[in-house]
């Protein structure tokens, strides 16, 4: 009887084994620890149990522990599966050599179509002329109005130009007289309602990007070095620095934290955050606004930041196996497939294709009023040394807005700083 | 042979067994050099290289790193002495009021008043938040438009709001306050113990001699804890020098750097620009110049304690 009983153990035992030998594991690292976990974790889950052949292991942890980790990782052969980076570190990474191509044949054999994604969001993972990601997640600057303040003042629908986003921001700044900005006798140091805010730090110089790729310029040129002291960008920053200095329809000194409640408290027109902060205005008792995409405040085109996560494959140890690339693929393929994707924006993300964008649940969904601005959603992406750029371009904004330097100053000496911490980059990366 | 054993067990070593002691010593040793020694010198190698895991070849570049620091026109040269002084200043001011409240706060909830278990704790309670929930509440208290302070300013007193973390300057009461309030109690909690080792006899006597209380406190309290001063204020300072939290999460050390400390820029350096080689580098100048800090203190600090025991 014993003996009976260990030996159908140890038969189990061994069937246990045969049976996880057949499976492909793989590993996946991501950093969405919020209240989008469950979500990820849901959808790996259904996956583990759609196939027989693939098992998903996830791992989470903050986002910057990744990015601090990852290169030791691949170094020592121990990187997992399958990493999921944002759009200002995928780049960085994909020119250190830590992410391997996702090749046309890869794409294709594990049927994911480039075609089906919004095209600047496919290419924030881009590098000279190679793919090494794909969108999971997209989050965008948004721009979030204030019905009431904007009915008050006669404005009937979001401005979608600059000059309609003046004359509407005019309208809405109101003193304690109850006068605009173009009033004569308007007191600016006692206004009851701004029309807009222009902010300081990363959210100001996150603003201030969408208005310079407006305008046709980027923070870097061809040779990805830092180019954002043409005319076309200070034109940009000025026209910000503008709405507090010469149109007065954003209150001097603004911060990223002082607008967010200003709106909140009904006391501003026009708040510009990500769509993040959807949920959070949502829940503010009293406010009654709407979301829209960023108006053209530039003179070329629309656009507007974005941020993203794309699933990446790491370089592996030589080798590694085959099969394992291959599941990865296949998740990758699944994960981000239109259903999933639809399923994964209840999190809080925005569609990374215009298929999910279309799904009939979002017509009572208030997100969907950014929705016609995604195909023009650009992130500060496509050049190794994003940390760099942004850390030069956002003090040129802080210094412009606090009217510390000029536009053309703070620009130029952005630009100088910024070449400068590339050319040390680029030495670390030869 | 019964004697023998007798001088032996007297000095204390046994000869027969002389690798005990090193045996005691192993398990520290081994995290000492596995934690300390090793990660040190494996810095000074990071500094003095291009380091990147990534590379295949990683180049040695000597002191390139070191060099950058002092050569004129360099990012290294203009933000890391720029935010060193914003370090340095930072310590010049809130080391004297966190050592000097806390001796004082302690002197105060030392005396046999009503409650003073209740102000112990209270003042020591801050202590017990992390510093994302500190910088939190300070930084929400000095927001530019609706924050606390500004709506006592203008509503309350009826005068003009300051816009408090966007102000080079008025940036930093926020921090420095943050931090006194967050820590002040930890120190005193140190001056309480010491006070309550000071002999009352040397107050029973001054006093018979007619000195007042605050006589007391300069001639006798103070004197006496010049140690335990020491000991908090060099603690201070070093915690002081390791400003972080506070500046990343009250300003986001703005504007425009003014209120960057220097950990916050090898951290950028570090993990924002990769640069892992040059933030070493810094980290290691930024290490001498705190130790010279602590060595200076420890001799002014020996010798007024000699000059007082005379």
């Amino acid at each position: 009887m014993k003996r009976r009983t260990v030996f159908l153990a140890l038969l189990m035992l061994t069937a246990m084994a045969a049976f996880a030998a057949d499976k492909v594991e793989i590993t996946y690292l991501h950093g969405f620890t919020g209240p989008d976990r469950p979500f990820m974790e849901s959808l790996v889950e259904k996956f583990n149990s759609s196939q027989t052949g693939i098992v998903v292991k996830t791992q989470s942890q903050p986002w910057g522990t990744t990015w601090q980790q990852l290169a030791p990782l691949v170094a020592s052969g121990k990187a997992p599966d399958i990493v999921a980076i944002n759009e200002d570190q995928v780049t960085g990474f994909a020119a250190r050599g830590a992410l391997t191509e996702l090749t046309a044949a890869d794409l294709k054999n594990a049927n994911i179509a480039k075609a089906k994604f919004y095209g600047p969001l496919w290419a924030t993972a881009d590098y000279q002329g190679k793919s090494y990601g794909v969108p999971v997640h997209s989050v965008a600057l948004a721009m979030y109005y204030n019905k009431y303040l904007l009915q008050k003042a006669g404005i009937l629908n979001p401005p979608r130009t600059r000059e309609e986003f003046l004359k509407a921001a005019t309208a809405a700044t109101v003193d304690k007289n109850g006068k605009h900005p173009n009033d004569a006798t308007f007191d600016s140091t006692n206004v009851v309602t701004w029309g807009t805010g222009v902010v300081t730090g990363w959210m100001g110089g996150t603003i201030a990007y969408g208005v310079l790729r407006q305008n046709g310029a980027d923070l870097v040129d061809k040779n990805l070095n830092a180019a954002f002291g043409d005319a076309a960008s200070i034109e940009a920053v000025q026209f910000l620095v503008d709405l507090v200095y010469k149109y007065k329809v954003a209150s001097p000194n603004g911060t990223e934290e002082s607008e967010i409640a200003a709106f909140r408290q009904g006391k501003v027109a026009f708040n510009f955050n990500g769509v993040w902060m959807l949920e959070q205005y949502k829940a503010q008792d009293g406010l009654t606004f709407g979301i829209s995409p960023v108006p053209r405040l530039g003179a070329k085109m629309d656009a507007a930041w974005g941020g993203s996560s794309h699933l990446t494959l790491p370089k592996q140890k030589a080798g590694y196996d085959a099969a394992k690339r291959a599941a990865a693929l296949k998740f990758v393929a699944w994960l981000t497939q239109p259903e999933n994707n639809l399923y994964w924006t209840q999190a809080g993300g925005l569609p990374t294709q215009p298929a999910v964008a279309a799904d009939k649940s979002y017509e009572s969904n208030m997100v969907s009023g950014l929705f016609s601005g995604l195909p023009n959603v650009y992130a500060t992406s496509g050049y190794p040394w994003v940390g760099q750029v942004r850390g030069a371009w956002d003090a040129a904004i802080e210094a412009s807005v606090l009217g510390k330097k000029t536009v053309t100053q703070a620009l130029t000496d952005g630009v100088v700083e910024a070449n400068k911490q590339i050319d040390q980059a680029r030495k670390a990366l030869q | 042979m019964r004697r023998e054993q007798r001088v032996n067990r007297k000095a204390g070593v046994n000869f027969e067994r002389s690798w005990t002691p090193w045996l005691y010593l192993l398990p520290h040793a081994l995290f000492f050099l596995g934690f300390i020694i090793f990660p040190l010198f494996f810095g000074v190698y990071i500094s003095m290289v291009r380091w990147d895991p990534l590379r295949d070849t990683i180049p040695f570049v000597g002191a390139e790193h070191y060099w950058e620091l002092f050569s004129k026109g360099t990012p290294q040269n203009e933000f890391f002495w720029k935010t060193l002084a914003n370090t340095l200043g930072f310590v010049a001011v809130s080391v004297p009021l966190l050592v000097g409240s806390a001796l004082g706060l302690a002197n105060l909830v030392y005396k046999p008043i009503r409650g003073r278990n209740f102000f112990r704790a209270v003042f020591f309670l801050p202590g017990v938040l992390s510093v994302s929930v500190i910088s939190i509440l300070w930084r929400w208290m000095f927001a530019n438009q609706a924050g606390l302070i500004n709506v006592v300013l203008t509503e309350v007193l009826g005068g003009t709001a300051v816009a408090w973390l966007t102000t080079e300057g008025a940036a930093w009461v926020p921090i420095v306050l943050g931090t006194l309030w967050w820590s002040v109690g930890f120190n005193m909690t140190i001056y309480l113990a010491a006070i309550g080792n000071i002999s009352r006899s040397l107050y029973e006597a001054a006093e018979m001699d007619g000195a007042g209380s605050w006589a007391q406190f300069t001639k006798i309290t103070v004197p006496m804890l010049s140690q335990t001063t020491l000991f908090v204020t060099v603690t201070t300072v070093l915690g002081s020098f390791q400003l972080f939290g506070q500046s990343l999460l009250i300003t986001g050390g703005g504007p425009t750097r003014s209120t960057q400390s220097v950990i916050m820029y090898i951290t950028e350096e570090a993990f924002g620009n990769n640069q892992y080689s040059s933030a070493a580098a810094m980290a290691f100048v930024f290490g001498l110049i705190m130790l010279v800090f602590t060595a200076v203190q420890f001799w002014l600090n020996a010798r007024d304690a000699k000059r007082v025991r005379l």
